[in-house]
């Protein structure tokens, strides 16, 4: 694994709502080297969706990217046109959801839908695009690829659906791969087919992969490096054996915690006492203080920064300073 | 095929029923034969003209006779064209078509643009303007425009025809006039399909692959917002006629509606009741047709 090609700095994406300011991404800095799966894991609403989106420019008003940098390729993609940002989705940056039935358009085939990201990067026609989504349906284990092709959405099973994400989202051999909760809506053992899936295809295809879940089971199998995030920031940041082994911050601890054993994947794992604070109105502090089992007197009053604590191992926690 | 035969099937007994009502209503509205008879008629003649046409027998046989007739197409004549019935209603259709079909393509060229305008500029002035007019649209009573725009284009400016139908210039203010208020519902509807489409997953799906945000729009979005549209659109038939009876009154126009009304007036009973089961028969269709249009439309849904 070499250099970091993609590279997020002090990113800041706040949504104007009614209500007031969310900071629904504040402040995230991140880096993913070629080949590797960087995982973001935390509870429901803290940010992971919105910074993925962010990523891709993909952010709709309310929402506003307000400051930061994406770097990829040594481009800041926050300073591209629409038409520049267009070359870049679906054909370097490429992304697959978590609800593979809603995902897809309803009243189109697959292959039709497949086709598009082929037809718009790669200049084919339709014919050459068809034997080449043909190719992709076989590589992501679809049988009866010809059938498929020509089927709609509805008439496959939420596994398949989530295997023609797959080729849709690598039909353009990306650089980088954004999977948003790809396996939650799927069934157990589904579940395990789609990473093993994923698992071959990143080798074959040496695409990094920013994995966002709140599945630490997933974690595990998948991810080289692991962000946790928590109201809107990082919380803390390592490889993937620290973060099962060592966790530093409270939080971490708490997610590892709860973790069933087995995992009982359909359901939202955390169990950590208290709630999410309203991102209306985050303390001035700490934004875990509240549901910290070691809350000092500081983490009410300060807020606390990113600090290294090992090479590699950043935490944001008073009591690792 | 089959769910269409059956659909098919379903709309006999929904014809009889109308039937029923609409014979029910004659019935009760009284005696045609003071009208059909000369004003000096001796009570014999009179009592004579009953018996002949059976308004002496029991309701329900009257009734049955009436089914039996109509089943053949025999509406009875009309008193004041000395016609069949339903040949005289036969004749006016091509009018009331040709009216309704321009009306709906001036409707779905202001419609489409603008409903999909101000979808995807939500709260933009062009959104504001669209959908402003779309209440102002929707609120005019179609007498009411009719009678504007002639005032303006014929009466001040002198461009186009009063009344009437002929040339090409006929048609364009009868069919701005019922095309207006179709417009303001279509606008409508498509805004608020288009705007709760965008914000579907598969919307945010095409976008990330990187293709024009003319074929997110006007192929992925655009393409959904077409079941809604089309089927409540076909839904609307008699909204459509009951802006036509308006509309071809005031401009003159000779197609049902005009016919219609004149035979309310003069109480032609056999017209009304051929008017009124055309009117029916044609509402029944659209209503069929809107649902063969849907499942066409809706992979999801299977013609079986
Ligand atoms: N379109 C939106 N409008 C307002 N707030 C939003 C919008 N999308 C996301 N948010 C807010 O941003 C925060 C982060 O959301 P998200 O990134 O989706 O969380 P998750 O970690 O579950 O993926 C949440 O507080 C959410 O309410
Ligand atoms: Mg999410």
């Amino acid at each position: 694994m070499g250099e970091s090609f993609i590279q997020l700095k002090n990113l800041k994406t706040y949504f104007h709502t009614e209500e007031g300011t969310v900071p629904a991404v504040d402040d995230v800095s991140l880096s993913i080297k070629k080949g590797e799966t960087l995982a973001i894991v935390g509870e429901s609403g803290s940010g992971k969706s919105v910074t993925s989106l962010s990523l891709m420019r993909l952010i709709e008003p309310p929402g506003r990217i307000e400051s930061g940098e994406i770097l990829f390729e040594g481009h800041n993609l926050v300073d591209y046109s629409k038409k520049k940002m267009r070359a870049v989705r679906g054909n370097k940056i490429a992304m697959i959801f978590q609800e593979p039935l809603t995902s897809l358009n309803p009243v189109f085939t697959v292959g039709n839908q497949i086709s598009e990201s082929i037809i718009e990067h790669q200049n084919k026609s339709k014919k050459e695009a068809k034997q080449l989504v043909i190719e992709m349906l076989t590589k992501v284990g679809i049988p009866r690829p010809e059938k498929v092709f020509h089927s709609y959405p509805h008439a496959l099973s939420g596994g398949m659906r989530q295997r023609v994400m797959i080729a849709m989202a690598l039909s353009c051999n990306p650089e980088l791969l954004i999977a948003d909760e790809p396996t939650t809506a799927l069934d157990v053992t589904i579940q395990a087919q789609i990473l093993t899936l994923m698992k071959e295809l990143i080798r074959e295809f040496e695409t990094s992969i920013l994995l966002i879940t709140h599945d630490l089971g997933v974690v595990a199998e998948m991810a080289d490096r692991v962000i946790v995030m928590y109201g809107g920031q990082i919380v803390e940041e390592t490889d993937v054996y620290t973060l099962f082994k060592h966790p530093k911050h409270p939080y971490t601890k708490g997610l590892l915690a709860s973790t069933p054993k087995v995992h009982e994947l359909k359901e939202e794992l955390i169990s950590i006492s208290g709630t999410v604070p309203n991102p209306l109105d985050y303390p001035i502090g700490c934004r875990f203080a509240d549901r910290c089992e070691s809350v000092m007197e500081t983490c009410r009053t300060v807020h606390p920064e990113l600090k290294e604590i090992k090479p590699g191992h950043t935490v944001r926690c008073w009591l690792h300073e | 095929m089959n769910y269409i035969v059956r659909r098919m099937l379903q709309i006999i007994p929904v014809l009889l029923i109308i039937s029923f009502i609409v014979f029910t209503l004659v019935f009760i509205a009284g005696d045609p034969v003071a009208l059909m008879l000369p004003d000096d008629a001796t009570l014999e003649e009179i009592e004579q003209l009953r018996e002949s046409i059976g308004l002496n027998e029991p309701f329900y046989v009257q009734y049955g006779s009436y089914v039996f007739r109509v089943v053949q197409g025999d509406f009875g004549e009309s008193f004041r064209y000395g016609q069949d019935a339903l040949s005289v209603v036969w004749e006016r259709l091509p009018a009331t078509f040709e009216l309704a079909i321009a009306a709906i393509i001036i409707a779905i060229m202001v419609a489409i643009p603008f409903g999909i305008w101000s979808a995807t500029k939500q709260n933009s002035s062009i959104d504001l303007i669209a959908t402003g007019a779309a209440v102002v649209g929707k609120a005019m009573p179609n007498f009411w425009l009719g009678i504007m725009l002639i005032l303006f284009f014929s009466v001040t400016l002198g461009v186009l025809p009063v009344s009437g139908r002929g040339s090409f210039a006929h048609l364009i203010l009868p069919a701005i006039t019922l095309g207006t208020g179709i417009a303001a519902e279509m606008t409508r509807l498509i805004r608020s399909s288009m705007l709760e489409i965008l914000n579907q997953d598969y919307i945010r799906t095409a976008k990330s692959k990187g293709i024009k945000s003319v074929q997110v729009i006007y192929k992925h979005a655009f393409r959904n917002a077409l079941i809604p549209f089309v089927t409540i659109t076909a839904l609307q038939t008699s909204t459509l006629i009951g802006g036509a009876l308006i509309t071809e009154t005031v401009f003159a126009w000779p197609g049902i509606g005009q016919l219609l009304i004149q035979a309310v007036n003069t109480r032609d009973m056999a017209i009304v009741q051929a008017c009124v089961m055309i009117i029916a028969a044609i509402v029944i269709l659209m209503n069929l047709l809107a649902d063969i249009i849907y499942r066409i439309l809706d992979p999801r849904i299977k013609l079986d």
